[in-house]
């Protein structure tokens, strides 16, 4: 009985062991690095349990380096095993990037799509420039995506999800201490201003396909707008908008065409700016605003041209036209010229005839004295255009001719400053003022038509005058020969 | 009772002797022979430089030097001032004739060998005239300030200052500094209208001088028995008939293809392509694009530039070392010289003149 008691115990005894050495060893099979951290109670722990990369399998030591498989501390701790503590500096990129960059890691071992070039975009971009330290690039991966609780983008607690982004950029972007340390020069309300557009309203409403910082600068290759691999470069900026606005799939819903861009290109400010590459010419920006609703400083849209085009916007302003369109809530500008697909403005335009566009509201009353006065204005208007050609064409003919004529030439100037003058008076409707430019030009293209008639006719009279200089010198020419013929005669006889 | 001018001579003659002077070119003769016809490209030259003078001082009265000035000062003058145009176009092209004109005639003194013994100071003065002409051109070019002249200058000063040692300086001192600005028109200006006449008519003067001291001269094969025509008046007369002929294609010239003045000079604008010296520097510039850029170590157009320097000074000493013309002997080898040099610079003038 006693053998059967102490075999009993020893029975007991054993089950106890392993179980206590299982309990053990299951512990230490666990990451050690939170079974201490979270014991502890401290937020990055904390953080973490929440984290894509927690989800994914990866312990605190993947990226802080360390022996998570012990419980001592001194041991999981040890510089020598590897432990690099808390990243600094451009280690924590590096961190990031060992596995974000490599294809063996985030395809094979992850299954991921997540592109592997960020961190070289990263440091490509303006935020990968060197930070006033000196020492490390200004934006470091967890900047803007945080440490220890990432979350996929599509998280709604991720501060780089769609409707978070905003914010997280104007952390840094709205502090003005900050930026003044790296770009003075560059505005702090871009966040307030953005609030105030149509994408920074819908954003604020949950709508995850207005657009935010990302989808206009890009994310992680952000470059400066006068970069121009820049997706906001002036040259850039209709196909950076085009990518939503353009496509009628993504538009769909929100009322609005998707053939903006067709338009600009084919318009007059699209070739100066896509084909000629003139930068001074509007993108898209330019009228609607960078992240405002509209550029700085303009009341509505319907008043943007005038920022560029001033003289005409301050005419229009003082003409009839701007009560009776006020009065109709018509906008200015585009009411006759268009907006995305503004052509050349020719004289066309002016006038009572079937395309030109005073018509559509004038037209139906020829007795009228709105009709009467646009006709009289295109009338001015081709007078001075006929008279500019008569007087090109006489300057050509005189040029052709061989006679100086560089101040007429130089005076045609002149003609063409007071017809380009008069299509910007037509914006005054005002007949008389219109009058009082157009005289000016007429003024000037008869100087120079009598300028040219007078080189005509001096060419002529030098032609003429030629003839009798030939003539007498070839006469006295010929008689002085006679005279030595007669001369030597005389010598030889003698 | 005497006539007017008869009285006006004995007037003048009573107070300077001028009746020496008379009996010296009354006893003046001018030999004929098949190669005379070449005597008449001295004075065709005098004429030429005559009215280079005059059409100048003309244009003195109303041109301004200067950036700011010059080109507007010719543009007034061929646009406003009467007969300003003809002025100028003569002036231009009555520089491109007594080019011609001087060229014609070095060659013939030079195929006559009219430059022997006593005649070495004469050559030498005729040369140096020449070259001043060359420089004249060269100068003048510029003082319209358009675009072809700024460019031509700018081109022509930098190949003088291609030459070794004293190049940068002399280019410098052409210039006016580094680049060529207002100051090398300034310096151009000063160099076309003072400078040079002044230098020029000190050889003129000599060689005139000479040329009535020592007479035409003769050819090598001439005998005793050569004919002759008196100076005054038969070949005075000739001369001016030849002036007045001249006149003639100078007039037609001038009013037909009037001097174009072209574009305003800017400094900051491309040169414009194609662009090229006057024809007399053709032969020249064509030249040293055929010379490879190096040879032996030696860069190909410092090469070129001595080549020429040393051909011009060979050529202008010739008196000297034309042993054979000394010795009394007729020898062909600086008449195959001569003809190479006419057939090298006609043939290069024209290939410069086509590419």
């Amino acid at each position: 009985m006693a053998v059967v008691r102490h075999r009993f115990l020893h029975f007991v005894l054993w089950v106890i062991v392993t179980s206590v050495s299982s309990l053990a060893s299951l512990a230490l099979a666990q990451d050690q690095c939170r079974t201490c951290h979270e014991g502890l109670g401290d937020t990055p722990s904390a953080l973490f349990k929440k984290d894509i990369h927690a989800e994914m399998g990866l312990s605190c030591a993947d990226c802080h380096g360390g022996n998570p498989k012990t419980e001592d501390m001194e041991e999981a701790m040890n510089k020598a095993a590897g432990y690099i503590g808390v990243p600094k500096g451009d280690g924590i990129s590096e961190v990031c990037a060992k596995c974000h960059s490599s294809a063996s890691i985030m395809v094979k071992k992850f299954n991921s799509v997540l592109p592997r070039n960020q961190a070289e975009l990263l440091s490509a971009s303006v935020h990968g420039k060197l930070s006033t330290t000196g020492r490390e690039a200004i934006v470091p991966c967890t900047k803007c995506h945080g440490a220890h609780g990432i979350v996929t983008k599509t998280n709604p607690a991720s501060p780089v999800n769609a409707l978070n982004l905003p914010k997280t950029c104007a952390k840094c972007h709205s502090a003005a201490g900050y930026m003044r340390t790296y770009n003075p020069a560059l505005p702090i309300d871009q966040l307030d201003k953005y609030r105030t557009s149509v994408h920074g309203k819908r954003n604020a409403s949950g709508d995850i396909k207005a657009a935010e910082c990302a989808n206009c600068h890009g994310s992680h290759g952000i470059l400066s707008a006068k970069d121009v691999r820049s997706s906001v470069y002036p040259t850039n900026i209709p196909a950076t908008c085009a990518a939503c606005h353009s496509n009628a799939e993504y538009m769909r819903g929100y009322g609005i065409p998707s053939d903006q861009l067709e338009k600009f290109t084919k318009s007059v400010h699209g070739i100066s700016l896509l084909e000629k590459k003139d930068l001074g010419a509007p993108a898209c920006n330019d009228c609607h605003g960078n992240h405002g609703a509209t550029p700085p400083g303009v009341e509505s849209i319907s008043k943007v041209c005038g920022t560029c085009h001033a003289l005409n916007a301050d005419l229009f302003s003082k003409s009839p036209h701007k009560k009776a369109f006020d009065q109709r809530k018509l906008p200015e500008c585009e009411s006759c010229h268009g907006h995305h697909d503004i052509l050349v403005a020719t004289d066309e335009l002016l006038g009572v005839s079937a395309n030109a566009v005073c018509s559509w509201c004038h037209g139906k009353k020829p007795e009228s004295k709105a009709y009467l006065a646009a006709k009289r204005m295109r009338e001015a208007i081709d007078s001075l255009g006929n008279s500019e050609r008569a007087a090109t064409m006489l300057v050509q003919e005189a040029e052709r001719m061989g006679t100086e004529i560089g101040e007429a030439k130089f005076k045609l100037r002149e003609v063409r400053q007071a017809r380009l003058e008069s299509r910007t008076m037509v914006h005054s409707f005002d007949d008389e003022q219109l009058q009082e430019v157009v005289e000016k030009g007429f003024k000037s293209a008869a100087a120079i038509s009598d300028g040219a008639r007078l080189a005509m006719e001096d060419y002529h009279f030098r032609r003429r005058g030629l003839g009798v200089a030939t003539l007498i010198i070839t006469v006295l020419a010929v008689s002085l020969y006679i005279y030595i013929r007669r001369l030597e005669r005389k010598q030889a006889k003698s | 009772m005497k006539p007017v001018w008869k009285r006006l001579y004995d007037w003048v003659d009573e107070r300077v002797e001028l009746g020496g002077l008379v009996e010296f070119l009354g006893k003046k003769y001018v030999p004929v022979h098949r190669h005379s016809i070449w005597y008449y490209f001295g004075g065709v030259s005098l004429f030429l430089f005559i009215i280079q003078v005059t059409t100048g001082i003309l244009l003195l009265l109303y041109y301004k030097s200067g950036e700011e000035l010059a080109f507007e000062s010719v543009q007034f003058i061929t646009s406003k001032v009467q007969f300003g145009w003809l002025i100028r176009s003569v002036h231009s092209w009555a520089a491109n004739l007594f080019i011609l004109a001087a060229f014609i005639h070095m060659f013939s003194v030079y195929f006559t060998r009219a430059y022997r013994k006593p005649r070495e100071i004469t050559w030498i003065t005729g040369m140096l005239m020449f070259f001043l002409g060359l420089f004249f051109g060269f100068s003048g070019y510029l003082l319209p300030w358009n675009e072809l002249a700024f460019f031509a200058t700018k081109v022509g000063t930098d190949i003088a200052g291609a030459i070794p040692i004293i190049g940068k300086p002399v280019m410098i001192f052409l210039r006016g500094g580094e680049d060529v600005t207002g100051a090398t028109l300034s310096r151009m200006f000063g160099f076309h209208i003072a400078i040079l006449p002044g230098i020029f008519s000190v050889c003129l003067g000599i060689h005139l001088l000479l040329v009535q001291r020592q007479g035409m001269s003769e050819p090598e094969e001439s005998g005793k028995d050569m004919k002759t025509m008196p100076f005054f008046p038969n070949f005075l007369l000739r001369d001016l008939l030849l002036w007045l002929l001249v006149m003639n294609v100078l007039a037609i010239l001038a009013v037909i293809f009037p001097w174009e003045l072209g574009h305003k000079a800017d400094a900051f604008a491309s040169a414009p392509a194609g662009i090229k010296p006057e024809w007399y520097f053709l032969f020249m510039f064509q030249m040293l694009k055929y010379i490879p850029a190096k040879i032996l170590s030696i860069d190909g157009e410092v090469l070129g530039i001595l080549v020429f320097s040393a051909a011009g000074l060979l050529w202008t000493l010739v008196p000297f070392w034309d042993r054979e013309t000394k010795r009394g002997t007729r020898g062909r080898f600086l008449t195959y010289v001569g003809i190479a040099a006419v057939v090298c610079i006609i043939s290069l003038t024209i290939v410069g003149w086509l590419s």
